[in-house]
């Protein structure tokens, strides 16, 4: 079968374009990763770490860091190859430290006297907490979606999404050192709403500017 | 050069710089390419196809990094074009195409004029250079060919497309955000 002549001219024309800048994953992986770290320098700079770094070695509380550390970790591979069109994309892994997290909550749940409930819940800097994870979350989202915008995603809004949980988990992981909250009540609670919203904001600038 | 090359090495070997396998690469997909469109597309008049095919064609060009070297072809080309399809059709069902002559008893003898569109289109085309504007001009609002108002301005018919391509998705931001 042959082209019809404006095709074939079109074709022609096409090809003798050079070729687009390759999509360079690591890059991207690098971008997003740099401007978390670079927030959470500043952010240490100016708020500091948590007075007693020791309580880290709890698992309870170094789960405050590790689940949004995996979170991160899963997310942004995801992001990367969400951008390769038909690449599958295995999702159900996320629901391991979502899984993990739910968890702790509930054992906190049970094991908690019911008066101690609301103030365990609410804590004492839940409005810090949320401010700082998503603003510090905004330049890392805004990088990695204008890298992103160099691959193909043929589904721009969950793009977005996973862009944004990347870039909030990276970040929630990093405040958990600055927090000094240790129930799993409080973290999982205002992290995980944390992580919310970043991740939907970034399914919102997926939407409006991940189409090609 | 092998007598048939896999698209796999040709498209490896386009990405690489070679321009003779990109030329041939987007030639042998192409009726594959037209028979999704064909498939997609009964709603649509033959002609419009064609356009499809280059948006798609273009989309592949433009996007062609997103391949990974080493991973199969089709599912990534056939990802590619159906997200370009169904944008294409999304975009063109706001249009649907009757043939008027069905309808020449029932419509109005004199059309009133639309001072207000021509002067909307006027200062949406002032928002982009002049070179695209000059083409928009010529193609979409005087009906030139593609070939007749590129070669005005020295670009070649297929220079012409992307470049009218390019200022109608400017001018659609355009009067989206004017819209809002």
């Amino acid at each position: 079968m042959t082209n019809s002549p404006p095709t074939e001219a079109f074709i022609r024309d096409l090809a003798s374009r050079p070729a687009p800048a390759p999509l360079r994953p690591a890059l991207v992986a690098l971008a997003v990763a740099g401007a978390i770290l670079a927030g959470l320098a500043l952010f240490f700079a100016l708020f500091g770490l948590r007075p007693d770094p020791g309580a880290m070695a709890r698992p309870v509380v170094a789960a405050k860091a590790l689940l949004p550390l995996a979170l991160a970790g899963l997310a942004l591979p995801l992001a990367l190859l969400s951008v390769r069109p038909g690449a599958r994309l295995p999702l159900w892994p996320l629901l391991v430290p979502v899984a993990l997290a739910a968890g702790l909550f509930a054992a906190r749940l049970i094991d908690l006297p019911p008066q101690r409930l609301l103030p365990d819940l609410m804590g004492q800097t839940a409005l810090a907490c949320l401010i700082s994870v998503v603003t510090l979350s905004l330049l890392p989202l805004a990088a990695g979606l204008a890298l992103l915008r160099r691959g193909a995603p043929t589904r721009p809004v969950l793009s977005g999404a996973l862009t944004g949980l990347a870039a909030s988990a990276g970040t929630a992981a990093g405040y958990a050192l600055h927090c000094t909250e240790d129930s799993p009540l409080f973290y999982v609670s205002w992290y995980g709403l944390a992580l919310c919203l970043a991740s939907a904001l970034g399914a919102w600038l997926g939407h409006r500017h991940l189409r090609w | 050069m092998d007598k048939d090359p896999s698209w796999e090495s040709l498209l490896a070997r386009a990405n690489a710089g070679d321009s003779a396998a990109f030329a041939r690469f987007l030639t042998e997909i192409t009726p594959s390419l037209r028979a999704l469109i064909r498939a997609r597309g009964t709603a649509l008049p033959a002609h419009q196809h064609e356009d499809i095919l280059q948006e798609v064609l273009l989309a592949i060009h433009l996007k062609r990094g997103s391949w990974r070297q080493g991973s199969p072809v089709r599912p990534w080309l056939y990802a590619v074009a159906r997200y370009k399809i169904v944008d294409a059709f999304r975009r063109r069902n706001a249009a649907i195409h009757l043939p008027i002559d069905d309808y020449a008893d029932s419509l109005e003898q004199d059309m009133p004029d639309t001072p207000l569109a021509a002067r909307d289109a006027d200062r949406l085309l002032d928002q982009i250079d002049t070179r695209s504007a000059a083409l928009v001009r010529a193609i979409a609002l005087d009906g030139d060919s593609a070939e007749e108002a590129g070669g005005r301005l020295g670009l070649s018919a297929g220079a012409t497309r992307v470049a009218l391509h390019r200022a109608l998705k400017r001018l659609s931001q355009l009067a989206e955000r004017m819209n809002r």
